[in-house]
């Protein structure tokens, strides 16, 4: 075989589907490893990095990676049924096919965030890439360079909760980690949480002492949740968010997710709120 | 610079380079000049001032295909074509030259490569020859370019009438010029000839100063001028069709039933659904923020990222917009409204 695909950063390498979770009626967590288990071990993914999923006669997606690194062997997507190539996704089963490509961008400051306090705050699918931060945080191995947890999360109904194993079982049980979930509307079977996420948050009222704030979901959540943040005293270096715009090759050519002079795709999709602020409002 | 060559052994010396290199040079098609591969001496057209699309294409093809697959044979054994023999990319007038420079750190470098378009750069020599004349719409001066800039070629042909003055300027060059050298004499005259030449078209270009464009646009991203001046483009794409610095392309997925083929292809930010992701959102919906985008990427984004002017004052685009929106006039407008 040519060298051809190890050189070109746009081959995607065959990847199999080795489990499939339901999360929601529109959304389906993806496990999968590279064929390739040299490529699988040289991966070497960061908690908020994304891959271009590619799908041969379809085309590719921007999907972020939402396992941790420190879960080895395979890669966690989950990915939401909104158009064309994610609905042949979600068509997919255990055992068939895909390429990826990746990891691409920049990561979740995980080293500053070291001997502070977390508050993570997601709304529906937004949990995803920030999930890989979760897990990395709470592995064993790095738990102890992290202060509280708390994880404030919200979705529409009880049956668009993203995550509900970690939600109510695994993230719950683990040191010094508090999760708070919310649903938009009451609901029969659901003696939890209604209220939106920003609004939970205010009366949440976490100090920002200490603390970094992340947060991904909705533009209009987090549009709210950086105004809740703000009255409640954190400063923009305090908080992070991601990006998103429309991309095509994710390494900086395709000139299709510039924001200003910058590329989502290289120079984020981690920014905090100080770095956003300089940029041309055009995301 | 001591060596020329006649105009009329042009083409004999252009077939002793085909003979050996895949020649791509400028060549009349319709009522266009286009940079085309394979060509003869005979065909090649150094009159236009510029090519009516530039010549960024050899590295960076309007259309291209990045790998074929076919899922019958085996899952995903997708094949790269070849990237094509060694070739000489002659005729390249010195704004497109520098256009060439001014994007390879977009494809090359950074974090990551471009596979196709480091491939065709690396096995491409480059022959710059200077302009005939200066095009009413030229302004290369403006970005420290000039119609004899030799700055990034590995030869340097230099017109002057009937002859051409050639410099060789790389390792890369010199293997080329080795093919040509029977066709070279001595003239201890040229050196003195070229300066003059230069001297000559410096003067023609026109004056266009850029002197505190950026600093304004650095602030501008909200100014009402760009209300104003969006107004009148059609976003029909010509401007970023023809730039030798645009860079922005598309990838589709081309296949029947189980066999097919991913290519790129150009785009242009003035493309309707450019920036148009699942759900409907859309970062640059309208007019303003596309025209807006294209200007603050050829005068400012560019420049911010890597150093390197976005425009090389080629004058394509002033010359092919239908509604004339005039890049020049941009840069002169930005400095009275401040
Ligand atoms: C940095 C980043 C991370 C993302 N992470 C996730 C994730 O973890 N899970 C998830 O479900 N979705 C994620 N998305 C969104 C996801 O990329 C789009 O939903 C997806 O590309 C839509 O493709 P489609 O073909 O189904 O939609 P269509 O609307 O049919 O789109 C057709 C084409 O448009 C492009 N496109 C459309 N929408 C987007 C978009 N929002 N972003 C980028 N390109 C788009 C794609 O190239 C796609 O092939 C992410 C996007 C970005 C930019
Ligand atoms: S060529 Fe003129 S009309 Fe067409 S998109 Fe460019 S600026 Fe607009
Ligand atoms: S913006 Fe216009 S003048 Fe500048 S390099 Fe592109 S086509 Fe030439
Ligand atoms: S996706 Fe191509 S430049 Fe960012």
């Amino acid at each position: 075989m040519c060298k051809c695909a190890s050189e070109n950063p746009m081959y995607a390498y065959p990847a199999t589907i080795t489990k499939i979770i339901e999360e929601t009626p529109d959304v389906k967590t993806f496990q999968m490893v590279f064929d390739d288990p040299q490529v699988q071990e040289n991966f070497g993914n960061q908690p908020g990095q994304v891959t271009m999923i590619s799908l041969l006669g379809h085309g590719e997606i921007t999907i972020s990676i939402t396992s941790s690194p420190t879960r080895k062997g395979m890669l966690e997507f989950s990915i939401k049924k909104v158009g064309r190539v994610t609905e042949i996704v979600h068509q997919l089963e255990v055992g068939m096919k895909v390429g990826i490509r990746g990891p691409y961008g920049n990561n979740f400051p995980f080293e500053d965030m070291k001997g502070k306090d977390l508050v993570i705050i997601g709304g529906g699918i937004g949990l995803a890439p920030v999930r890989s931060l979760i897990d990395y945080v709470l592995a064993d191995e790095n738990r102890a360079d992290y202060g509280h947890v708390d994880i404030v999360y919200g979705a529409r109904s009880k049956a668009d909760l993203c995550f509900k194993y970690d939600l109510f079982d695994t993230w719950p049980q683990k040191k010094d980690t508090s999760v708070y979930v919310t649903i938009d509307r009451s609901e029969e079977g659901w003696d939890g949480k209604v209220a939106f996420v920003p609004a939970y948050l205010e009366e949440l009222n976490p100090s920002p002492e200490n603390k970094i704030a992340v947060t991904c979901g909705p533009p209009i959540m987090i549009k709210f949740v950086l105004q809740t943040l703000a009255k409640l005293g954190w400063k923009d270096e305090q908080i992070i968010t991601t990006l998103e715009g429309r991309m095509k090759c994710c390494i900086g050519k395709c000139g299709r997710c510039n924001v200003g002079d910058k590329f989502i795709c290289l120079d984020g999709p981690v920014f905090n709120l100080a770095q956003i602020k300089q940029m041309p409002e055009e995301f | 610079m001591n060596k020329v060559i006649k105009r009329d052994q042009l083409v004999a010396a252009l077939d002793s380079i085909a003979a050996k290199y895949q020649l791509i040079a400028p060549v009349q098609d319709e009522s266009s000049v286009l940079f085309k591969p394979g060509v003869a001496g005979k065909d090649v057209v150094l009159d236009a001032v510029n090519s009516t699309v530039s010549p960024k294409g050899t590295f960076f093809p309007q259309w291209e295909t990045m790998y074929t697959y076919n899922m019958a044979e085996a899952d995903f054994a997708v094949k790269h074509p070849d990237q094509g023999p060694d070739r000489v990319l002659f005729g390249v007038r010195p704004c497109d030259i520098m256009a060439i420079l001014h994007i390879d750190p977009v494809f090359i470098g950074e974090k990551f490569g471009d596979f196709y378009y480091e491939a065709k750069r690396n096995k491409t020599t480059i022959i710059g020859v200077s302009c005939p004349s200066v095009a009413h719409t030229c302004f290369c001066s403006t970005f420290g370019g000039s119609p004899t800039a030799n700055k990034g070629a590995d030869i340097m042909f230099y017109d002057l009438g009937d002859k051409f003055a050639v410099e060789v300027l790389t390792d890369k060059g010199k293997a080329v010029a080795e093919l040509i050298s029977k066709f070279l004499t001595d003239d201890a005259a040229a050196p003195a000839a070229v300066e003059a030449k230069a001297k000559e078209l410096a003067a023609q270009c026109k004056p266009v100063d850029v002197t505190g464009v950026k600093e304004f646009l650095d602030g501008a991203f909200e100014h009402p001028y760009w209300v104003e001046l969006s107004k009148k483009c059609l976003n029909c794409g010509v401007c970023t069709y023809v730039c030798p610095t645009c860079h922005c392309f598309d990838v589709v997925d081309e296949g029947y039933k189980s066999e097919g083929q991913r290519i790129r292809c150009w785009d242009s930010c003035m493309a309707k659904d450019f920036n148009l992701a699942a759900g409907g959102h859309n970062t640059r919906p309208s007019k303003l923020e596309k025209v807006r985008n294209r200007f603050m990427h050829k005068l400012k984004y560019h420049l911010d990222r890597y150093n390197l002017a976005g425009c090389i004052g080629c004058g394509r685009c002033s010359q092919k917009c239908p509604v004339n929106l005039d890049i020049t006039q941009v840069i002169s407008d930005v400095k009275a409204v401040k």
